[in-house]
C-alpha cells in the first residue's frame, strides 16, 4: 500500500512538472523576456514594473554581491544568457578586453544623447560603442561640524592630530590607498614601489584618528555618533547627509576619485532587440531621475534633462547633486595587474594590523 | 553476504556526499594552493609554492599570533564564565535546569549577525549604554565601548560560550555525585573535592568545550569586522580578503590549509589529552 501511495505521489509530481513546463513555454511565446543581471535592487522594482508594463515584457532579475564573480559568469556563459548587465567601470573595461560586449545600435536608443558627455567617453568604453552609464559614484568625506573643531578641506586634513580615533574609513584598499597616492600628487593608479612605500608610511600614521572601517554600513558609525568624520561612497555620504543636513559634505580639493557603473549587452544576448528598448528606457529622464531617487541606488544623475523630475531634497543633497564643473579631472580606479594588486593588499593589511 | 550488501548500499549516499562536498573541495583547494595567480582573477596553470613562502613574512606571523592569542583568550573566558554556569544550572530542580538550558538554547534561533547588531545598540556611543550612563550623570561624555580589542573579545565570548557551557554541563550532569560526597565524608573541603574529584570527572567536557570554541573561534571574521571596526585582522579576516576584494584564490587557499592543519593538530591534541576514540566524543 505503501508503495502505491508514493508510486501515485511520483506520477502526479511529474505531471505537475510536465504541465509547467507547457505553460512556461506558452508564455515565453506570448511575452518577450528580458534577463538583467546585476547587484539586488540596482534597478529600482518599480521602473522594472513600469517596463514590464509599457513594453508587454516579463523581466528576470538575477543579482551577484561580488562584481568579479559576476564578470567571472559571464565570461564562463560567454557572454549569453543575460540581456543587460550593470556593473562596476573596471569589470566592464575586462570583458571589452575579452571581447564579451556588445555594440550597441544606438538608433535603437534615441534617448541616449540626453545623457551628460561628462559621463562618457571613459577609459572602460572611450568610443562610446558598448556602455550606458547608469551610476556615476565618488567618494566624498562628510563630517559632523559640531564636533570637529578644524575646517576639512580634504583628504590631507584627515591626518590633523584633533581628529585622533574619531574617522570612519572604507574597508577597501584600493580607494583608500588611492586617496593617499592622491594626497601626495600621484595617480590613483600608482605601481611604482617606492611610490607605494612612501604611500605606505603616510597611511600608517593615519591609523591613529581611524575609529572604524567599514565598507557596507560606515554610514551607521557616522549616525550612532561612533565616528565624526567619514570617508565614503557618494551614496552613503548622501545618506548621511539625508538624516542629518547639518553635517558638511567635502568636494577634496585634492580632486576625486571616480566610478561608473554601467549597463551594456553581453555579446550573444538571447534578447538584443528588448535589451535595447530598456536602455532607452533607462536613458529617459523622467526614468532616470527616479532611478538616482530611488533609496537603493541615491546616486549622482547622468542625464542632461533629469533636472525638473529631481526633487528638492535631492537637489539640495550636495553629495547627489554635483555640478559638473566640480567634477574636475575625474580619475578612474583601475584594474592595474596581479602582482600591482597583491602590493595593495599587502600595504592595507599592515595598515590593518598596526 | 546478503546482509553486508545491504548495508554498503544504504551507506553509499554519505560516501558521495562526503566525496561530493568534502573530499573534492578540499582537493581542489590543495591544488589551486600551488599555483600561481591569474592577472585578473583565478589562476594560472603554473605550479609553485610561493603562496606558502610568502607566509613567512613577519606580517603574516603577527596575524597568525594574533589569532592564536584572541583564540585562546575566548576560550579561557568562555570557560571562566562556562563552567560555573554550567555548574549552577546542573544543581538547579529538573525542571528549572530545562528552562536554563533552552534559554540558553534561544538565541541560536536568531541569526547571529542579528544578535551582533544587538551588542553593537548596547555599546555604541548614543547606544542603550552610553545614554544610560549620560542620564544618570555617571559620564558627561560617551565611553568609547566598540571598536576596540574589548569589543571583539566580548563578542567571540558571547557567540561561542554556549558551546562551552553545553559540554561541560553535559560532563557535570553525567557526573556520579556520590564520589564527591565520599570525598567531603573522608574530610575534604569543598574546594579541595572540587578541584581533586569534580573538576578532573568532568575533564572531558572541559576539553571538547575548549576545542568546540577554540576552532571555530579562529574563523569568526565578521566579529572582528563588526565589533572592532576591522581593526584587528584575524586569519579569517585574511581568507577572506584574499579570496574576494584581493581577487588572490591562490595566496586565500594556502592560509585555509595553513589553518585547516592547525585545526587538525588541535583536535589530534584533543584526541591525546582526551583519549576518546572518536569525534562523536565531542558533543
Amino acid at each position: 500500500m505503501k508503495k502505491l501511495v508514493s508510486k501515485l505521489g511520483l506520477v502526479a509530481l511529474a505531471l505537475v512538472l510536465v504541465m509547467t513546463l507547457f505553460t512556461g513555454c506558452q508564455q515565453a511565446e506570448e511575452k518577450k523576456e528580458l534577463v538583467i543581471f546585476s547587484w539586488a535592487d540596482y534597478v529600482p522594482s518599480d521602473i522594472i514594473d513600469e517596463f514590464e508594463e509599457q513594453y508587454g515584457v516579463t523581466v528576470t532579475y538575477n543579482y551577484f554581491t561580488n562584481p568579479d564573480e559576476a564578470l567571472q559568469k559571464l565570461a564562463s556563459v560567454d557572454g549569453g544568457e543575460y540581456d543587460i548587465v550593470i556593473n562596476s567601470d573596471y569589470t566592464i573595461d575586462i570583458a571589452r578586453k575579452e571581447g564579451l560586449l556588445m555594440e550597441l545600435d544606438k538608433s535603437k536608443i534615441p534617448n541616449y544623447e540626453k545623457l551628460n558627455p561628462a559621463y562618457l567617453s571613459q577609459f572602460y568604453d572611450p568610443d562610446n560603442l558598448y556602455t550606458v552609464p547608469y551610476v556615476p559614484g565618488t567618494p566624498l568625506i562628510i563630517y559632523d561640524p559640531s564636533k570637529v573643531d578644524i575646517e576639512i578641506t580634504g583628504y590631507n586634513s584627515l591626518w590633523d592630530e584633533s581628529l585622533k580615533d574619531s574617522i570612519v574609513l572604507l574597508d577597501y584598499d584600493r580607494v583608500m590607498i588611492g586617496l593617499v597616492l592622491k594626497s601626495m600628487g600621484y595617480s590613483l593608479n600608482e605601481t611604482d614601489p617606492d611610490i607605494l612605500a612612501q604611500a605606505e608610511e603616510k597611511l600608517l600614521a593615519l591609523k591613529p584618528n581611524v575609529r572604524a572601517l567599514n565598507m557596507d554600513t560606515p554610514y551607521e558609525t557616522m549616525l550612532s555618533g561612533e565616528a565624526t568624520v567619514g570617508l565614503m561612497f557618494g551614496s552613503q555620504v548622501a545618506w548621511v547627509y539625508g538624516e542629518r543636513p547639518d553635517f558638511k559634505v567635502v568636494y577634496p580639493e585634492e580632486g576625486m576619485g571616480f566610478g561608473i557603473d554601467c549597463a551594456f549587452i553581453p555579446k550573444n544576448a538571447p534578447h538584443p532587440d528588448v535589451a535595447h528598448e530598456f536602455l532607452n528606457f533607462i536613458c529617459d529622464p523622467e526614468i532616470s531621475a527616479r532611478i538616482s531617487m530611488n533609496e537603493n541606488v541615491m546616486a549622482i544623475n547622468c542625464n542632461l534633462e533629469s533636472e525638473p523630475y529631481l526633487s528638492e531634497e535631492y537637489l539640495s543633497n550636495p553629495a547627489l547633486f554635483i555640478p559638473t564643473e566640480m567634477l574636475g579631472e575625474k580619475e578612474f580606479i583601475e584594474d592595474i595587474g596581479a602582482e600591482a594588486s597583491e602590493m595593495y593588499a599587502e600595504i592595507w593589511n599592515r595598515f590593518k594590523q598596526a | 553476504m546478503e546482509k553486508k550488501r545491504h548495508i554498503s548500499l544504504s551507506v553509499w549516499p554519505l560516501y558521495i556526499w562526503t566525496v561530493l562536498f568534502v573530499a573534492l573541495p578540499l582537493v581542489y583547494v590543495v591544488v589551486i594552493s600551488f599555483l600561481q595567480r591569474g592577472d585578473t582573477w583565478g589562476v594560472t596553470d603554473q605550479v609553485t609554492i610561493d603562496n606558502y613562502v610568502k607566509m613567512v613574512d613577519p606580517m603574516y606571523g603577527s596575524i597568525f599570533l594574533e589569532t592564536l592569542a584572541m583564540a585562546v583568550l575566548t576560550t579561557a573566558l568562555t570557560f571562566l564564565f562556562g563552567y560555573p554556569f554550567a555548574y549552577y544550572v546542573c544543581k538547579l530542580p529538573a525542571r528549572l535546569r530545562g528552562v536554563m538550558i533552552l534559554l540558553l538554547m534561544a538565541p541560536f534561533w536568531i541569526n547571529s549577525l542579528c544578535r551582533l547588531n544587538g551588542w553593537m545598540i548596547l555599546l555604541k556611543s548614543n547606544g542603550v549604554i552610553n545614554s544610560l550612563l549620560l542620564n544618570l550623570g555617571i559620564i558627561d561624555e560617551p565611553l568609547k565601548l566598540l571598536y576596540n580589542f574589548g569589543a571583539v573579545v566580548v563578542g567571540m565570548v558571547y557567540a561561542l560560550a554556549p558551546f562551552m557551557i553545553l559540554s561541560c554541563y553535559n560532563s557535570i550532569e553525567k557526573m556520579d555525585w556520590s564520589v564527591v560526597e565520599a570525598a567531603r565524608d573522608l574530610g575534604a573541603s569543598a574546594w579541595k573535592a572540587f578541584v581533586t574529584v569534580t573538576l578532573p570527572l568532568t575533564m572531558p567536557g572541559v576539553v571538547a568545550g575548549c576545542v568546540l570554541v577554540f576552532v571555530p573561534s579562529m574563523g569568526l571574521f565578521f566579529i572582528s569586522d563588526l565589533m572592532g571596526g576591522a581593526k584587528t585582522v584575524l586569519i579569517g579576516n585574511l581568507i577572506r580578503t584574499e579570496l574576494t576584494a584581493a581577487r588572490n584564490w591562490p595566496f586565500g587557499a594556502a592560509l585555509s590549509m595553513v589553518m585547516l592543519l592547525a585545526t587538525v593538530g588541535i583536535i589530534w591534541v584533543y584526541k591525546r589529552v582526551s583519549g576518546s576514540k572518536s569525534l562523536g566524543d565531542l558533543m
